[in-house]
């Protein structure tokens, strides 16, 4: 199955294009609650409701990402299996995947009054930095072989 | 019709064009940074496209959403128009003819064009159904087509580089 996959070249194209829609919305996810960590926009109830909501598309588009993504992986494994660029892209995946459930989630679902200025937006810096990286480190892949 | 070829044959054959095309780093620094902000500009424009057409953030008001995100989209956007526009100019040739750009450019434009529309007309009397989880079917449409139009955009700009027709 896996070699049917990798011979054609037209089903990896059109996986690796779904996977960049299904990433994009993935991140959208992931940036509206960080960018207004970040800017201090946010507001008492609006701001909960915009995370609660903003998990619910990081629920469908997650899944999505990586129905479109092991595809890749599976076809190609040796390939990328001995690439340093997919073994970084998976390191800071599994970063960005810890940081977001344990430390981010806390000050998301957190009383914003309670916290200093400074921690919900060192931590909405740090999650925008680990997964835009993952993101880059995905592009990259392409060009390290 | 006078042919644009001339003109982006002279772009290609520029110093400073072809240095950059033929560094190793170039297009791959250019490519990488240019999709990044593609998913992140497209990320915040598509979940906001998601208030409008209902299927989240329900439970807030759309100038909630749009207000704190539309800076960062016009960053967004702003960064991946002049990486895009960068990848083009040095290497014109290559993508003169590609179908998928050619698609690519006309999807930005309808795109452009929704946006446009939307924030002439019923954005303006947002006031009257900010609130409301249902935005109007207007609204609805503008969002639903927006989705649909960064969806394609980001699947013929992946194509670009497929070979295909070409």
């Amino acid at each position: 199955m896996s070699q049917a996959y990798r011979e054609s070249l037209w089903l990896f194209t059109v996986t690796q294009t779904l996977h960049l829609v299904a990433v994009s919305v993935f991140i959208g996810g992931i940036l509206i609650v960080d960018l207004r960590l970040v800017g201090r926009r946010a507001v008492g109830e609006s701001h909960a409701a915009i995370a609660r909501s903003a998990q619910r598309v990081l629920f469908w588009a997650g899944p999505a990402v990586l129905i479109t993504g092991i595809p890749q992986f599976t076809s190609n494994a040796l390939r990328y299996y001995a690439s340093p660029v997919f073994a970084l892209k998976m390191s800071v995946l599994a970063m960005a995947l810890l940081f977001t459930a344990t430390l981010r989630r806390r000050v998301v679902t957190a009383d914003n009054d309670r916290l200093p200025a400074w921690v919900p937006r060192a931590v909405g810096t740090v999650s925008l930095v680990l997964w835009m990286s993952v993101a880059i480190a995905g592009r990259w892949i392409g060009f390290s072989e | 019709m006078p042919s644009i070829l001339p003109a982006l044959e002279w772009l290609e054959a520029l110093a400073w064009a072809t240095a950059i095309r033929e560094s190793n780093w170039g297009y791959p620094i250019m490519e990488t940074a240019h999709v990044a902000s593609i998913v992140a500009f497209a990320g915040v424009v598509m979940v906001m496209d998601l208030r409008l057409v209902g299927l989240a953030f329900a439970q807030t008001p759309l100038t909630r959403i749009q207000r704190p995100l539309f800076p960062w989209q016009m960053a967004g956007f702003a960064l991946s128009g002049v990486t895009g526009l960068l990848l083009f100019v040095v290497d014109p040739l290559r993508y003169y003819g590609n179908v998928f750009f050619r698609v690519k450019l006309v999807l930005l434009a309808l795109a452009g064009f929704n946006a446009l529309g939307f924030h002439l007309t019923i954005f303006r009397k947002v006031g009257r159904w900010d609130e409301d989880p249902l935005a109007p079917t207007t609204a609805r449409l503008a969002g639903a087509v927006s989705l649909l139009f960064w969806s394609a955009i980001i699947v013929s700009g992946r194509l670009i580089a497929s070979n295909w027709f070409n």
